[in-house]
């Protein structure tokens, strides 16, 4: 084709984009993934039975408190690399931040328990579906994530992949604490913690195939 | 080039309001610019017109990732750089520029190497192989199998050189800002 022809032709489609459009955009695709796996741990694992006593209890919102400021963490990284130009990656240092805090609290933790319940409190009672269940259910959201991009333009799609993926995987987190009943932060650092990153990780394996553009 | 950033500029912002004249406007302002982009870094002509098409439907499809806040050149120049990257692996010339276009993009190369920076002078404070090397494949547009021939040396030579040569030439430049 010409490429006169072809600007005539793109010139035709021509919608307003507004402002905060690539916020929206990201906004979206979680919240539409976020539909999918929040229908998922209500229809399938099921909603806590005990989940409006465990909200009055520290336990539930420390949980909280953690996988939502990753999850805070990894969505500006996604915003940034969702954009084209360069960044330097060792500016997202500070996601490291809500590990460290949650670390120092299952310090605390620790010190208050005998050394012989340790090893029960850091495998709780599900410590062996707890990452896998944070991984799939981070699949709907990153899926979402993936249609946000659709119009958007990382040149990174490695970083990219593995920042949607972290999104994902934290906000997945954040919603399986509706199911999840295990209460110390040991178990939370290791077990959360490897779930999320299986889903980063699955991102950056990902993103060079399926961001692409 | 500051001038060319306010009008290009201008014509974006009324586009994503909507304004497909704008918009029309903007796409022809970006064919000499993309053309030339093109033209410094590649040979051939229709390779560089499939391009600069390309680059076009990418600047139209994804402008809702321009953020009004940053300047138009540089979202323009990073995705005209990640066209030119994706072609080059499709066709399965293997030039050293895994990371190098994002080197050189935080560096503002391209605006540097445009106005402020004389590329003669900084090369020739690089070791000569290197020098040669970075100004056959990526001034003279010459391949890398070209380069070598020219160069008298291999070819993996050639990439290590330009590899190394560009690595330092950043370390250079972001000493300077400082």
């Amino acid at each position: 084709m010409n490429t006169e022809a072809l600007i005539e032709q793109l010139a035709k489609d021509v919608r307003p984009v507004p402002r905060h459009a690539r916020l929206s955009r990201l906004a979206l695709g979680i919240l539409a993934g976020g539909a999918v796996t929040l229908a998922l741990i209500t229809l399938v694992l099921g909603v806590r039975p005990d989940l409006t006593i465990a909200m009055r209890g520290a336990a539930f919102w420390m949980k909280w408190a953690y996988t939502a400021s990753l999850g805070a963490g990894a969505l500006a990284m996604t915003i940034r690399l969702a954009q084209p130009e360069a960044v330097r990656l060792s500016r997202f240092w500070p996601i490291a931040i809500p590990f460290g805090l949650l670390a120092l609290v299952g310090a605390v933790e620790m010190s208050r328990v005998p050394a012989a319940d340790w090893l029960a409190m850091w495998l709780g009672a599900t410590w062996k579906v707890c990452p896998w269940l944070v991984l799939m259910l981070s699949a709907p959201i990153f899926a979402g994530l993936l249609w946000s991009f659709r119009r958007l333009a990382p040149t990174r799609l490695r970083a990219a992949g593995a920042a949607a993926g972290f999104t994902a995987g934290a906000w997945a987190a954040t919603l399986y604490c509706l199911h999840c009943p295990e209460v110390s932060a040991i178990f939370v650092l290791t077990w959360y913690t490897l779930g999320i990153l299986l889903a980063a990780g699955s991102g950056a394996l990902l993103g060079p195939r399926m961001l692409r553009w | 080039m500051r001038e060319t950033e306010y009008r290009l500029k201008d014509l974006m912002i009324g586009g994503l309001g909507g304004d497909a004249d704008a918009h029309a406007a903007l796409l022809r302002a970006l064919l000499p610019v993309l053309r030339a982009f093109y033209r410094r870094r590649l040979g051939d002509d229709g390779e560089i017109e499939d391009l600069v098409q390309e680059t076009l439907i990418a600047v139209h499809t994804r402008r809702a990732s321009y953020d009004r806040d940053r300047p138009f050149t540089a979202w323009l120049y990073s995705i005209a750089r990640y066209k030119m990257i994706d072609h080059l692996r499709r066709v399965g010339r293997h030039l050293p520029i895994d990371d190098v276009g994002d080197m050189l993009a935080s560096e503002g190369f391209e605006e540097s190497s445009n106005a402020h920076i004389d590329v003669g002078r900084l090369l020739g404070a690089l070791p000569a192989k290197q020098a040669g090397a970075i100004r056959r494949t990526w001034i003279e547009g010459m391949s890398t199998a070209e380069a070598a021939d020219a160069g008298g040396i291999g070819e993996s030579d050639v990439k290590v050189s330009v590899h190394r040569g560009l690595k330092s030439l950043a370390a250079r430049i972001r000493g300077q800002r400082r």
